[in-house]
């Protein structure tokens, strides 16, 4: 007989904001990033997110043995996302592969949506980037050729690959419109805000995790940046808008899930995604830190939530 | 004659000391990047499990209860070495490639769990076919997840190239973090082929 | 030995080699106590505690007792003894000084007795690395602190794992690698930070 008793912990509220409509609202504001995208890297671009987001929908589809490959929306969020941060010359099965891993490793295992630990985009291209590094890093980001949607590729290491003085030649201008090497989401800072904008005003983002983020990275990189430029404050302008830090911070460190739930919790997970991102990017082995940093806070994210719970009316201080 | 061949399939099967007892753990994760490693651990920890229990089991109305616990480590201890200097000399590769997990086969609770709750306690033929059982059992899932991951992450297997150069290996499974990964997709292959076999 | 190189060993043995999710020592009570948070920070502490005495112990014995006298192939067996008798040792002294304590902690100890963490670790550092003395302290500090840091971030994780309907075949233990997986994974990103 099927449970007539469901038992849900509060709060017991009613709303039209179902997880579809969060979806579709998320993929909305990917859409400038996405047109971008497209534009600066032409059709290997467009090949790269379609299979993503297909193989995502599909995996989900198959998991869970349900004819509908839409579904909530939640698979295809994962998998443009992963596409995002991948470069447009990889090849076609690993943006296939990291989207498999990404839904059963990162989601569906632990449950499905909202009992997953980690940010699955991130865990897709975490085992990417430690599986096939030489397609993920160093000489493999192709230079931008905006409206040349069929151009050869040519292809060259990203801003914060470079060192010295080869660093100084990367104008701000452009890592904000995004006419620079990097991957499909990191490369305009410009269409990721629109997106972010969006995504506040719909109020399906916090502003402290993307705030505090994005203060810890400026004023880390402004401090210990090395002062690639003269001016210590356009050192710190360079981190923020170098890598993988916006897009990172407003949407892979916004998830609700794998984010905690109270607002100084959500002030300390922002704070150290920028202290980790840092760190990594200034004395580590790799060139970005974002992905681990996120994924690091992730796992700190119940440990977060266990002590930050404010106190309870009437509750007496032990 | 069939209590013999029970405990051979019990410590295959059903008692499977990493599949189904989540025992001795630690060099299941360690030393499953190449399949002959695995063997050769296997086959190591087989020897020691055997040996020690059938000592353990000749001399169990003479062990006393209270001291019983650290005869049983010396015992297993003793055997370890004999077994790490061997194969230091007869296998200086495999030795090297195993590294500290071989000394640690000593901490392996499948060998002191096994020597407390049956060597100590049954005949020697039943507790040598036992150590057999469960060391094999041992064996069989190092090499399966060594095998696994030796394929993915090397496109070998044995040091065989069998996937040819076409074949991008995917190289977390030759990392630590593919060996916690490789171990719990196979943990849940096997939970389902136990469903299906009617185990539980 | 300098300030630089404490610090890096600190940072290197906690985060970039990791005792559990890095050199698979110690995933008996990874796996087994991770279950609550209660027991974990227990284990933790018990586990810093005897870490740090046993590679003191064991370190004493090796370079005084076992190599002048060219007795190190019985490394194993006074090092596992030692260890033994330390966790014996532990628990009556616990039980005498803090019931209480006892009552949290006692199940843990003989659990670290079978469990490679400490034996690991032991040879790693003493015979393996040869380090100094000091090192070898810093070192059993710097493990002891990244297990528990390994330990506790399972078993939060787990904690919220508690309430979950899993897919069927999905037992606890394969989320459990599997989160070990992705934790090992994360802190992957730690490479080259520091290095000695």
């Amino acid at each position: 007989m099927e449970n007539k008793l469901v038992i849900t912990p509060s709060p017991h509220i009613r709303t039209p904001e179902t997880t579809k409509a969060i979806m579709m609202d998320v993929l909305i504001a990917l859409f400038p990033v996405v047109v971008v995208a497209v534009l600066l890297f032409g059709y290997q671009a467009l090949v790269t997110m379609v299979v993503a987001v297909l193989a995502a929908m599909i995996t989900e589809a198959v998991v869970l043995r349900k004819k509908d490959l839409i579904s909530d929306g939640s698979a295809a969020v994962t998998g443009l996302l992963l596409a995002m941060t991948l470069p447009a010359t990889v090849p076609w099965w690993m943006p296939a592969i990291g989207s498999v891993v990404a839904i059963i490793l990162g989601k569906q295992m632990f449950g499905g949506l909202g009992n997953n630990a980690f940010n699955p985009a991130l865990v897709g291209r975490a085992v990417l980037v430690v599986s096939w590094a030489t397609h993920m890093a160093g000489d493999v980001w192709p230079v931008p050729k905006p409206f040349s949607p069929f151009a050869d590729v040519v292809t060259a290491a990203t801003p914060l690959e470079k060192e010295g003085a080869e660093l100084l030649e990367v104008p701000l201008m452009d890592m904000f419109l995004g006419n620079i090497g990097g991957s499909l989401g990191e490369t305009s800072a410009l269409a990721l805000l629109i997106g972010g904008f969006w995504l506040f005003f719909r109020g399906h983002i916090d502003w402290r995790v993307p705030g505090c983020f994005f203060a810890t990275v400026f004023l880390m990189g402004a401090i210990f940046g090395g002062g690639i430029y003269e001016n210590l404050v356009l050192t710190g302008v360079f981190h923020l808008l170098a890598g993988g830090v916006m897009i990172g911070a407003l949407f892979m460190a916004t998830d609700m899930v794998t984010s905690p739930v109270t607002g100084l919790g959500k002030v300390i997970f922002g704070v150290g995604c920028g202290l980790i991102t840092m760190i990594i990017r200034l004395w580590g082995n790799y060139p970005e830190g974002v992905m681990f940093a996120i994924l690091l806070m992730n796992a700190v994210t119940p440990i977060i939530d266990r002590f930050t719970v404010p106190r309870k009316f009437g509750e007496v201080k032990e | 004659m069939s209590a013999y061949i029970q405990d051979i399939r019990r410590g295959i099967l059903d008692e499977n000391p990493v599949f189904r007892l989540l025992l001795g753990l630690c060099p299941v994760l360690g030393v499953t990047g190449f399949a002959m490693n695995g063997l050769g651990m296997g086959l190591a920890a087989t020897m020691v499990l055997i040996c020690s229990n059938v000592v353990i089991s000749i001399f169990r109305n003479f062990i006393p209860k209270t001291i019983r616990v650290p005869i049983f480590i010396v015992v297993i201890a003793s055997f370890v070495t004999m077994v790490d200097m061997l194969l230091a000399a007869f296998q200086p590769e495999l030795h090297d490639q195993l590294g500290v997990f071989v000394p640690l086969i000593v901490v392996n609770c499948m060998i002191l769990g096994r020597a407390e709750a049956f060597a100590s306690k049954k005949p020697i033929a039943r507790s040598f076919t036992d150590g057999l059982g469960i060391g094999l059992g041992f064996t069989v899932a190092l090499v399966a997840l060594a095998a696994f991951r030796e394929i993915l992450g090397h496109g070998t297997v044995f040091d065989i190239d069998i996937t040819g150069a076409a074949f991008d290996p995917m190289g977390v499974m030759a990392l630590p973090p593919g060996a916690f990964l490789a171990l719990g997709i196979l943990l849940y292959g096997v939970n389902l082929l136990f469903r299906k076999l009617g185990i539980e | 030995m300098g300030f630089e190189e404490i610090m890096a060993i600190i940072f290197i043995y906690i985060f970039v080699e990791n005792l559990v999710l890095n050199q698979f020592l110690g995933i008996c009570p990874f796996v087994g106590v991770s279950r609550k948070m209660e027991t974990a920070i227990g284990m933790s502490m018990a586990v810093l505690f005897v870490m740090t005495v046993a590679i003191l112990v064991t370190w004493l014995i090796y370079n005084y007792l076992l190599e002048p006298f060219n007795l190190q192939f019985l490394e194993i067996v006074s090092f596992i003894l030692v260890i033994a008798s330390l966790v014996q040792l532990v628990e009556i002294m616990m039980r005498k000084i803090s019931p209480a304590l006892y009552q949290g902690l006692g199940i843990f100890l003989p659990l670290i007795t079978t469990n490679c963490a400490i034996m690991g670790a032991a040879l790693l550092a003493v015979t393996q690395e040869g380090f100094p003395f000091l090192t070898s302290i810093v070192f059993a500090i710097a493990s002891a602190v990244g297990f528990a840091i390994a330990l506790i971030l399972m078993a939060a994780i787990r904690e919220r794992m508690e309430l979950v309907d899993l897919p069927r075949g999905i037992s606890n233990s394969v989320v459990t690698m599997v989160t070990a997986g992705l934790l090992s994974l994360a802190f992957m990103g730690f490479e080259g930070v520091v290095t000695l």
